[in-house]
């Protein structure tokens, strides 16, 4: 909450609405999702050590610590822990894995319940009271999973394939005349080679971004407009809007949740579809 | 957004990312050439949007091709 509190306020000895300061509302801005380093070792084009490393830190240990914690002592009959594992194995499986893979699927269980469950803790740190701040708003951590399903793509296509298999069956769309061939080879390479892994990255971070921004602004506009000392009427509307942006924050709280489960969701999927294609060839 | 999580029977389909993926890899590589080809042959504005058409064209074949028709 500070880093929010001081966007809203910078420079601004009480920044609040309808006092004598006249501060204006100022809005929080993409300095959200740039914290300053805690430690910063100087290396050009990097970040140093700073919330979002924290944070990337917690959520490995959670995501260990639940798998650990699920499959320790696995006996035939689930017990508490155990079930709510397999529970898990089972949407991931039926959800996502197969839709896109069938059969195939199983062999990539492991890589698609990581991402699941690695992606939607990450989502998720941005609603925990005290860190919010989801890790995947930053568009590195995306990015570097995406370019994993990307590698991975490729690679069990050439396996399945052979090189130029692979290559042929992403680039020559089938069933099209030999005339068209140059306009339809290039628009093909670039949307399976170029955009599907930069889209596929973007989406990810971008409804994190976006989310996140939602309820910084929802949660300033309610310290802002928070101001019981204004006099007469003026203190009733300061309240009456801040209890309504209040109300915003929870409500658009839960829908971050619902938007967070389904984004790691989309995630998971598409790189099941991506590999499903992969193995089948030619679509 | 394709995919509803817990969807019944109707399996989600990530086709509908890969549409945008089509529409936006045309506009930019046939786009891109134009722009290039104006760029070099000293035109102000002649191959950007004749590119900007053939490439949504080919986009929109390849996607009827593709995902409508099977």
């Amino acid at each position: 909450m500070r880093a929010i509190v001081a966007a809203s306020g910078e420079g601004c000895q009480d920044p609040h609405i309808f006092n004598d300061h006249g501060c204006g509302f100022e809005a929080p801005g993409t300095s959200l999702f740039f914290p300053t380093p805690w430690l910063d070792f100087g290396i050009p084009l990097t970040s140093g050590i700073t919330k979002y490393t924290l944070l990337l830190l917690i959520v490995v240990l959670l995501v260990s610590a639940f798998w650990l914690v699920t499959s320790r002592n696995a006996k035939v009959v689930p017990r508490r822990w155990q079930s709510i594992g397999e529970l898990t194995i089972a949407f991931v499986r039926d959800q996502m894995v197969r839709p896109g893979m069938g059969k195939h699927g199983d062999r990539y269980m492991p890589l698609m319940l990581t991402l699941f469950t690695f992606i939607l803790a990450m989502n998720v740190m941005g609603i925990i009271p005290g860190l919010q701040l989801p890790v995947t708003s930053n568009l590195a951590f995306p990015a570097v999973l995406s370019l994993i399903v990307y590698v991975l793509w490729n690679v069990v296509g050439i396996r399945e394939h052979g090189f130029g298999g692979h290559v042929k069956a992403k680039l020559v769309p089938s069933g099209a005349p030999m005339w068209i061939m140059p306009v339809l080879v290039p628009i093909e390479f670039i949307s399976n080679f170029v955009f599907r892994p930069v889209t596929h990255a973007v989406r990810l971070f971008a409804t994190m971004f976006a989310g996140h921004m939602l309820l910084a602004v929802f949660a300033a506009a309610g310290f802002y407009l928070f101001n019981p000392d204004a006099g007469g009427i003026l203190s009733v509307v300061s309240v009456g809007y801040s209890g309504m942006a209040l109300v915003g924050f929870l409500v658009f709280t839960a829908f971050e949740l619902f938007i967070m489960g389904l984004q790691a969701y989309v995630f998971v999927l598409l790189a099941s579809f991506y590999i499903g294609e992969a193995i089948e060839g030619a679509h | 957004m394709n995919g509803r999580p817990g969807g019944g029977d109707d399996t989600p389909s990530p086709d509908g990312m890969t549409i945008v993926s089509y529409l936006l890899g045309g506009l930019a590589v046939w786009g891109g050439v134009g722009w290039l080809a104006d760029r070099m042959l000293g035109f102000e504005v002649l191959f950007l949007p004749i590119g900007l058409v053939l490439g949504l064209v080919g986009s929109i074949y390849l996607i009827i091709t593709q995902y409508v028709r099977s």
